[in-house]
């Protein structure tokens, strides 16, 4: 796989997807391409959130710690974006995440990102508009869960 | 000047000079024989009158009358023809060019060793004048200013001094010669060059003194700007931190332009006073002509004799020309004098060292410590501690805690011979502390300060500097060792004033430590680092160093064996994918094209980096494997997508200097290769734009940048290079350091991590290098290769200063220091706040438990932490001070306030 087909990838993740070839390739050329086996861990709930990962390849779990054991929450696959929000809000890892099968990914080192962000109001941009869209498709389901929860008191 | 150069010169100079007033008969006859050969040989003078043979080589001289007169003959001669003559007269002539030669050869070589070794012995004198600056003056001394004076101004003395006696003596002998010959010959026009030559004299050095003042404020100016640079390039970090490079440029701009101011000034006199020099020389042949034409017409002069004067004025103006100029030398080095000396006469100088014959004082200072009635003036002469008293017994641990009381601080600088205090007594061991040598206090007391100053060299060298103290005496006469150079060498320094030590002999302090093998010194080293917490510190300098094997033979092989553990043991845990181990026939695809060619570590430049675009070897073989061109090809690849991601990035912009392959000042030099090598090729390269293109291709590793720029074929063909490579070095034997990748060997000039590893690390896969890093710590502690692999990490440059150090790293290595030395006081003023506290904590409780027979004084700020000491003293900013006792201790003193 070459840079050009990583540029053809990242093309593809929402977050990137109104950027232009050279900003794609300079964000490609500035990641690492590496590859975990089936069943390794990229990173633990609670550790610093020091990179981003863009699945090329594969598919990976995120899973929460509960008392019954590992809990998935969420499941990703090729051109997902993967722990973006731990560099973005300088927070550690809200979840675990695990290769569900052999993985391989691009590592956006955060310093970089955020380097890129700085020097690129067009990469920004693109990923706030993703952000926002997040938001408004999450506020859209608990409007839509909300009034079936019942039991729970409601908030201000 | 005249007289210190006297003082250690007399003999030399007066040698010169009698050689030099021996060769004048030589010279003399050789400007004597010329017209012999002439008159005699040639026109024929002596077979005038039909004589066919004359002698030849008679030697005599002929007895005053007083002695009863007549001729003593020394060589009767040889009867000779004319041919003979000729002959024999111009042999004569080639005999006095060679001795003549010897002569001067000799004379040169006599002046040049004299300068040299007088500028030897002035360099000395002022280096040691500024070992015995006392702490107050050093506050003003600006170190580069020190260095320029001490390597440059004296120079021009050292040059100056060959000539100082002798030349002004000859050129006057000469000069009043020529003068004596013009006034036998007529005493009027003798008059008139007596008259020019005196206002030659009198006008022309009066002038050059304005240019040699204007030349001491250019040396001032100069010196001042060397000052101003070091230190602009000392706080380099203020400078960026505060935004203030413009200001920094203004003021060395302005710095400047003065110089300039300066010379041109300079200049302008220089060349006036040339002119008017050369007008006078040239108005004397117009008094000659003139005024000794006019006798010459009127009858009181025959044209002879005006002949003779005029030649014999060619004679004059050459000496006359260089006394000038000796003059204004000896003004010019006077006054570079006059300024170096002033720069070294401070008011207060330390007592001087003893001799080079004394052997080392070994006075203990273990013994109680009583300081009375102490006053310490601060720099600018304001007291800023009075009337201190305190006192402990030894051993002892004592903390002295004061904030914000300067007197703790006070006392540790006292100790450390820091400050010289303005009153009071410090006795240590029932010895004056303030009288007792440096070798003394510096061998038995030991101070870690807040800001650790380190040497250039490796970490060893800075951890034993506490112990460079030899211990034998030095021998002050001449060796008589067989050893040429170094007979020549201690004579030299004997001639110079110079040490007689040389910094190859064994400093170590063996009277403190015992004699310890290399091996011993370095586990003592390690043992102590550990101590500080730098056991892992010296461990990582060690596996990223290069190692000596001179000095550990036997690691080579043990490192071999470890690397083959290594690789068994990845194999064992399944890992071995991990790291694509070197293989001579195979392209290693996690290396780059540049390591892939090479196959071998070197620390030539040439071989490293950019070098290698550029070394000759290196594109010998790419032309003749035909590979320039593809190489080029894929660094025009490289460069163009470079161009094309960082282009709206700021060339400085840290993206581009952490990924470009290209320097962001060459970006113009780049699109300008490009372009001619997209439309002519190879051809239309030059050396520079190739080296420019060529270089990119040396750095691309396929699966870390992906470009898809290499296929196997290309790999086949680097391989063919590679063997050629080899094939090249071996043919040319010895030209090219470059060491060959072996798997059975040591490669001296790879870093020990890369020896062990042998291979890349594939960082596609996830976590390869902290699982791999994990195997080499197991099989380095397996192998027991630990200690060794620190020992190489105390080869470790520490920089200027210690900047490759981190300030931990750098208070460590000072305690360190301070602890192998042994001593009986030790005083931690400010070292541990580099350290966290857990491990200021810990290092503390160690250094109680090492010193818990000695003395150990802390200079503390409060009073936590400090449970362990016996007796803490707490100064309170009225001057006044408590002391509480934990255990045997001096009962408490006085308590007094500031007078």
């Amino acid at each position: 796989m070459t840079l050009e087909t990583e540029v053809q990838v990242l093309r593809r993740v929402p977050m990137f997807r109104g950027l232009d070839k050279g900003r794609l390739k300079l964000l490609a050329f500035t990641s690492e391409r590496v590859s975990f086996p089936g069943g390794q861990i990229l990173f633990n709930r609670g550790d610093t959130s020091d990179a981003a990962y863009v699945i090329l390849d594969g598919r990976a779990d995120a899973l929460l710690d509960t008392p019954a054991g590992a809990f998935k929450v969420a499941e990703f696959g090729a051109h997902d974006i993967v722990g973006e929000m731990g560099v973005l809000a300088d927070t550690p890892r809200t979840a675990t995440v695990r290769a569900a099968t052999d993985l391989l990914v691009l590592r956006i080192d955060k310093q970089v990102f955020l380097e890129l962000l700085n020097q690129f109001p067009q990469i920004s941009i693109a990923v706030m508009r993703e952000l926002a869209h997040r938001l408004e498709r999450t506020t859209i389901r608990l409007a839509e869960t909300a009034p079936a929860d019942g039991a729970s008191p409601s908030h201000d | 000047m005249f007289r210190y150069i006297w003082r250690y010169s007399k003999r030399d100079q007066i040698a010169i000079f009698i050689v030099v007033i021996a060769s004048l008969p030589f010279y003399f006859l050789s400007l004597d024989l010329p017209k012999q050969i002439v008159n005699d040989a040639i026109v024929g003078q002596a077979f005038r009158d039909g004589v066919t043979h004359t002698t030849f080589l008679d030697l005599g001289f002929d007895l005053p009358a007083f002695l009863g007169g007549g001729t003593v003959t020394l060589f009767p001669g040889i009867s000779v023809n004319q041919i003979g003559l000729l002959l024999g007269l111009s042999f004569l002539f080639l005999a006095f060019v060679c001795i003549n030669g010897a002569f001067k050869y000799w004379i040169n070589i006599a002046k040049g060793a004299l300068g040299e070794r007088m500028l030897r012995r002035l360099r000395f004198d002022l280096f040691s004048t500024v070992v015995r600056f006392t702490p107050d003056t050093l506050r003003a001394v600006r170190p580069s200013e020190t260095a320029t004076i001490i390597k440059d101004e004296v120079e021009p003395i050292g040059g100056f001094i060959g000539d100082a006696f002798v030349q002004p003596l000859l050129l006057a002998s000469q000069a009043a010669t020529a003068m004596t010959f013009i006034m036998m010959q007529s005493v009027q026009l003798g008059l008139v060059v007596l008259f020019i030559v005196g206002i030659q004299f009198t006008v022309i050095p009066r002038l050059r003194r304005i240019q040699l003042r204007l030349g001491k404020e250019r040396q001032l100016a100069s010196r001042l700007l060397a000052g101003r640079i070091g230190e602009v390039v000392e706080g380099m970090d203020a400078v960026h931190a505060h935004g203030t490079g413009r200001w920094e440029k203004a003021e060395i701009g302005e710095r400047l332009y003065r110089l300039f101011d300066l010379r041109f000034r300079i200049f302008k006199w220089k060349f006036m006073v040339k002119f008017l020099n050369n007008f006078l020389s040239q108005l004397t042949p117009f008094f000659f002509y003139s005024v000794g034409g006019y006798f010459a017409l009127t009858g009181r002069l025959d044209i002879g004799q005006l002949v003779a004067v005029i030649a014999a004025y060619r004679d004059l103006p050459p000496p006359l020309k260089e006394l000038i100029d000796w003059d204004q030398q000896r003004l010019d080095v006077q006054i570079k004098y006059d300024q170096i000396i002033q720069q070294f006469v401070p008011e207060h100088l330390l007592p001087e060292e003893p001799g080079i014959s004394a052997g080392i004082n070994t006075t203990r200072l273990a013994g109680p410590v009583s300081i009375e009635k102490l006053r310490v003036l601060d720099s600018n002469g304001a007291t800023l501690v009075d009337d201190i008293s305190v006192s402990w017994e030894y051993p002892a641990s004592v903390a002295l805690v004061g904030n914000p009381s300067p007197a703790p601080h006070a006392i540790a600088d006292v100790l450390a011979r820091r400050i010289i205090p303005a009153a009071g007594t410090v006795t240590i061991a029932g010895q004056d502390f303030l009288r007792l040598p440096e070798e003394v206090t510096g061998r038995r007391i030991a101070c870690a300060g807040a800001q650790p100053r380190l040497f250039p060299g490796s970490l060893r060298h800075n951890l034993l500097y506490g112990l460079q103290h030899k211990v034998t005496p030095a021998d002050s006469r001449l060796p008589d060792t067989a050893d040429a150079a170094e007979y020549i060498r201690i004579r030299e320094a004997l001639r110079t004033g110079n040490p007689l030590d040389s910094p190859d002999d064994d400093w170590l302090d063996h009277a403190t430590i015992g004699m310890l093998s290399d091996k011993e010194i370095d586990d003592m080293l390690l043992e102590n680092l550990a101590l500080v917490g730098m056991g892992d510190d010296v461990f990582n300098f060690g596996i990223n160093g290069w190692v000596d094997t001179a000095r550990y033979p036997a690691l080579a092989d043990k490192i071999v064996e470890a690397r083959n553990h290594l690789r068994a043991r990845l194999a064992q845990c399944d890992m071995s994918e991990l790291i694509e181990t070197f293989d001579e026939s195979r392209y290693a695809n996690l290396a780059s094209i540049g390591e892939n060619l090479l196959f071998g570590a070197s620390r030539d430049p040439l071989f490293n980096g950019r070098g290698r675009a550029r070394n000759p070897l290196l594109l010998r073989v790419l032309d003749a494997e035909g590979l320039t061109g593809d190489l080029v090809g894929i660094g025009a690849r490289i460069a163009s997508t470079m161009m094309e991601i960082f282009a709206d990035l700021p060339p400085d912009h840290p993206l581009v200097t952490q990924f470009s392959f290209l320097a962001s000042n060459e970006m113009d030099d780049y699109e300008r290769a490009l372009s001619r090598w997209s439309q002519q090729g190879l051809r239309g390269l030059g050396p520079d734009d190739r080296e420019r293109l060529l270089a990119p291709s040396f750095d691309y590793i396929e699966p870390r940048h992906r470009l898809s720029l290499l296929d196997d074929a290309l790999r086949a063909r680097i391989l063919k290079a590679r063997r050629h490579v080899r094939d090249e070095i071996a043919r040319t034997d010895g030209q090219w350091n470059l060491e060959p990748y072996d798997p059975d060997k040591l490669c001296h000039n790879a870093m020990l991590r890369d020896n062990l590893l042998f291979g890349r690390v594939d960082l596609r896969i996830a976590n390869a290098r902290a699982r791999v890093t994990k195997v080499v710590v197991d099989v380095v502690n397996d192998l027991e290769l630990r200690p060794a692999i620190s020992a190489v990490g105390l080869d470790f440059e520490v920089g200027p200063g210690g900047r490759m150090l981190t300030a931990r790293q750098r208070g460590g290595a000072d305690l360190v220091r301070c602890i192998v030395k042994k001593p009986d006081i030790l005083v931690i003023d400010g070292a541990l706040s580099a350290f966290s506290d857990t491990d200021a904590d810990a290092i503390l409780e160690c250094l109680h438990t090492l010193f818990s027979d000695r003395c150990l004084v802390m200079i503390g700020r409060d009073e936590t932490g400090l449970s362990g000491f016996d007796t803490v003293i707490t100064f309170n900013d009225e001057g006044s001070f408590s002391q509480r006792e934990d255990a045997a201790g001096a009962p408490p003193r006085r308590q007094s306030a500031l007078t």
